[in-house]
């Protein structure tokens, strides 16, 4: 065999030598072990930082509320949905019973028409009643323009929660 | 960053109908649409090549050269509009390091590499290597030092090593052949199995670019010659051209033929998908599928070259056909990258609205990116020329 | 004997036949045959949790809340073209005309979209990861940064996708974004993380008319057994085959 074939295969076999010793040095630790992926990848995934808590947690503290909500039409409505995730304010208003409440941790309180039309706005694709076998589930639409827009009186624009309980409307 | 967001707020302002949220961004842009015809290029100019080496169509011998290099410049900067879309650019080596088997794009590196250094850079070096020992002798200095280098330091240019280094070239020409069609067949199939997306997902997708990347190379590699004996004041070979000529235009028949194949397909078979499609093509991609792909990229060229072969006007007149004609084919071959990328996604994947391109001037996915990954190739190029002139080699017949 | 050779030829022919037609017969039985279902009864080979997910047309209000939600508990950019999940209004109007529209993803609220007396019918979906069985975005990752776990669940490695952007391109269902400060893939990871502690996804912890159900497929008890069984569940693009996991009741044809 010529001296520069053999060269070349020379080089050659040092190219791909130097490739699968790379392949090796940089495959991560944890690859391959599951599947084609990093398995450490699913415990990385878990890790995320929670914002949103369940209703026990503020149940706990806030019993009044729990009771008026239970007898009206939202005992089935979570507090974070009106009020946003709570996972902070229930951690700290736990741990600090005492403490008073930082203002980055109060919760949002809504009060403003679009606020509950969010969900009650007349609108043809909401549901209107359904009669299921599972579950009855009604939510009602108020035409949020022309259902008691102002004070008549004051011309004062009226909010949902001045006539309605947001927690048992 | 935020010039982006600015964008995708302007861009929603234009979606027409209902997109998806998360398809109101077009993920592939312009560097996307140039992967496809960079590799296009390099498949169509090696396949060019070969035509002399292997199907001993003697007459192309003057591009033989140029159509080898042109690949190989143009083949090593394909990587880098890829490299440059990606959103974590320095991971880009994991590709390599754990490829995906059941991924079109993971082999995509070993194929690349493959066509590179095994097709592309060894029959370069075995066409070269008696000429490199010859010229490491002739020249002085830093060109002295890379001949030597690039001949790995041997010089043996016996007959007998000379000889089976042509064969050895033929061997691995005869290899090239068929990983020319998969590189970019394989290309197409990135695009063609991607069964969410009805433009994309057809059987055909590898064929019609494997030819369209026939077309483009061939294109390419015609300009070249004739600019670069313009440049070497160098006559033209008039019978090289027209033969090349005829090949460019049997095999955009051909293209023709399978794209128009694949519409009539789709129109007669009118899936799902139909109706969303037509208002595409007939709204946001018509100027650019049926002006500039189809009638300046595609049907001009045919006509012309059509009439070519039964009417030889005189070489004056044909060689200023010759020098428009590839500027047309190379433009309507970018358009129709340009249809099958960016199209893909203007419309949405719920059949219901459409969403429109903007990228904007600067950045890494800007049209001056773009612009630069085109004219590095031909900086390569002239490298490449100026280090291995095919028309300073000895002659040699490959047979 | 000519008459011998056509016996024999054709008992052959019945005899080769049989044995064709038991061959096919046979090739097609070892094929699974696409069913919406297939995953609600057992899944290929596990043997732990299953997640399968279940959402009633019927009784979602529009609400957003699920989108803002997600929004919140994953860090999703609030942008509107970033979303791992949104709400569709569709409305069908009386000329045929089919209206579809997701403001902001549903996070601000809808507004109906033609006066009701146009309305043939009107309705939300709200859409999310399939979290399909056979994703065809897990299939076309080229280093293996997205992958499904064994309870069902597609995630992505945030550590080392390298946002070549081709799953995004292969979601058939528009549930793939690439996120704009990291420059990776992100998707709804069924809040993998609230999971693992026990807890429900955001978005199916807030749902305040408990439109979405979701529950182990495996366990013939759980809730989303017990919501497909007494439901006519259906998932969006079934021609796709990809084996998606999420199963609307009340799903119209023209939920693409």
């Amino acid at each position: 065999m010529p001296q520069h074939i053999k060269r070349l295969i020379g080089v050659f076999a040092v190219f791909i030598l130097f490739f699968l010793v790379l392949q090796q040095v940089l495959k991560p630790d944890s690859f391959g072990e599951l599947g084609h992926f990093r398995a450490k990848a699913i415990y990385e995934n878990s890790l995320r930082p929670m914002h949103y808590t369940v209703a026990d947690s503020c149940t706990k503290c806030h019993k009044d509320i729990r009771i008026d909500k239970d007898l009206g039409f939202h005992i089935k409505l979570k507090c974070e949905v009106c009020h946003g995730p709570a996972l902070a304010h229930s951690l700290y208003a736990g741990n600090f019973k005492d403490k008073e409440l930082p203002d980055s941790l109060t919760l949002y309180k809504p009060g403003e028409r679009k606020d509950c039309a969010i969900c009650h706005e007349l609108n043809a694709a909401r549901i209107k009643i359904q009669f299921d076998t599972l579950n009855t589930t009604m939510v009602h639409q108020i035409d949020v323009l022309t259902h008691h827009p102002f004070d008549p009186k004051t011309k004062v624009p009226f909010k949902c929660i001045e006539c309605h309980n947001p927690h048992q409307p | 960053m935020e010039d982006h967001i600015q964008n995708l707020y302007e861009v929603l302002s234009k979606v027409e109908g209902y997109v998806y949220p998360n398809e109101i961004e077009l993920n592939w842009s312009i560097l996307i649409v140039l992967y496809p015809y960079i590799t296009g290029l390099v498949a169509g100019a090696f396949i060019l090549a070969s035509l002399e080496r292997i199907f001993k169509i003697r007459i192309l011998k003057p591009t033989y050269g140029i159509a080898l290099l042109t690949a190989f410049s143009f083949m090593l900067v394909a990587t880098m509009p890829l490299v440059s879309h990606l959103g974590k650019p320095l991971r880009a080596y994991e590709i390599m390091i754990t490829p995906h088997s059941s991924s079109a794009m993971a082999i995509f590196g070993f194929v690349y590499l493959w066509y590179l250094m095994v097709v592309l850079f060894l029959e370069i070096w075995f066409d070269y290597r008696r000429d490199m020992v010859i010229w490491a002798n002739e020249s002085t200095g830093i060109k002295r030092f890379l001949y030597k280098a690039l001949s790995l330091w041997t010089t043996d240019i016996s007959p007998k090593a000379v000889a089976l280094d042509d064969k050895i070239g033929y061997i691995v020409t005869v290899i090239g052949v068929p990983s020319a069609f998969l590189l970019h067949g394989y290309v197409g199939f990135i695009f063609g199995s991607i069964k969410a997306n009805p433009w994309w997902s057809t059987v055909l997708m590898p064929v019609i670019f494997l030819f369209s990347a026939m077309v483009s190379g061939i294109a390419l590699v015609m300009l070249v010659y004739i600019v670069l004996s313009k440049i070497r004041k160098q006559l033209l070979d008039m019978d090289c051209l027209d033969t090349i000529a005829k090949y460019l235009f049997y095999i955009l028949l051909i293209d023709f033929a399978l794209e128009g194949l694949d519409q009539i397909h789709r129109i007669y078979v009118a899936e799902e998908s139909f109706e969303a499609l037509h208002k595409l093509v007939f709204g946001k991609l018509f100027y650019s599928l049926f002006i500039f792909q189809g009638l300046i990229g595609t049907i001009i060229p045919i006509l012309t070259l059509g009439t070519l072969q039964f009417y030889k006007p005189k070489p004056q007149i044909r060689k200023v056909i010759y020098m428009i004609l590839p500027l047309l084919v190379l433009m309507g071959i970018f358009f129709m990258r340009w249809n099958v990328v960016i199209g893909g996604q203007l419309f949405s994947k719920s059949f219901y609205g459409y969403t429109s391109f903007k990228t904007s001037m600067i950045g890494l996915e800007g049209y001056l990116m773009a612009a630069v990954w085109l004219i590095i190739p031909f900086l390569i190029l002239a490298f490449l020329l100026w280090l291995l002139p095919p028309w300073k080699k000895i002659e040699t017949n490959h047979d | 004997m000519n008459d011998e050779t056509t016996k024999l030829s054709r008992r052959d022919f019945f005899k080769t036949g049989t044995v064709l037609a038991g061959g096919v017969a046979l090739a097609t039985a070892s094929l699974i045959p696409y069913d919406g279902l297939l995953f609600a009864s057992e899944a290929p080979g596990a043997k732990g949790k299953w997640y399968g997910i279940g959402i009633d047309i019927n009784k979602c209000i529009g609400c957003g809340k699920c989108a803002n939600a997600c929004k919140i508990e994953n860090n999703v950019p609030r942008d509107p073209f970033y979303f791992r999940s949104w709400v569709e209004q569709y409305t069908i109007k009386n000329d045929g005309a089919i209206l579809v529209e997701s403001p902001n993803g549903g996070i601000d609220g809808f507004k109906q979209a033609a006066p009701t007396a146009d309305i043939y019918k009107s309705f939300f979906v709200p859409k999310m990861c399939n979290h399909c069985a056979k994703s065809p975005c897990t299939q076309v990752c080229p280093v293996g940064a997205t992958f499904e776990t064994e309870e069902g669940i597609v995630l992505v490695d945030e550590e080392y996708c390298i946002g070549c952007r081709y799953c995004v391109q292969a979601c058939p269902y528009g549930c793939r974004y690439i996120h704009p400060e990291k420059g990776t893939v992100d998707k709804c990871t069924l809040c993998f993380h609230r999971l693992k502690k026990g807890l429900q996804p955001a978005c199916f912890e807030i749902c305040p008319t408990e439109a979405r159900i979701f529950g182990d497929l495996n366990d013939p008890h759980s809730k989303i057994n017990y919501f497909l069984k007494n439901h006519t569940c259906m998932v969006v693009k079934p021609h796709l085959n990809t084996g998606s996991k999420l199963f609307y009741n009340a799903l119209s044809p023209e939920v693409r």
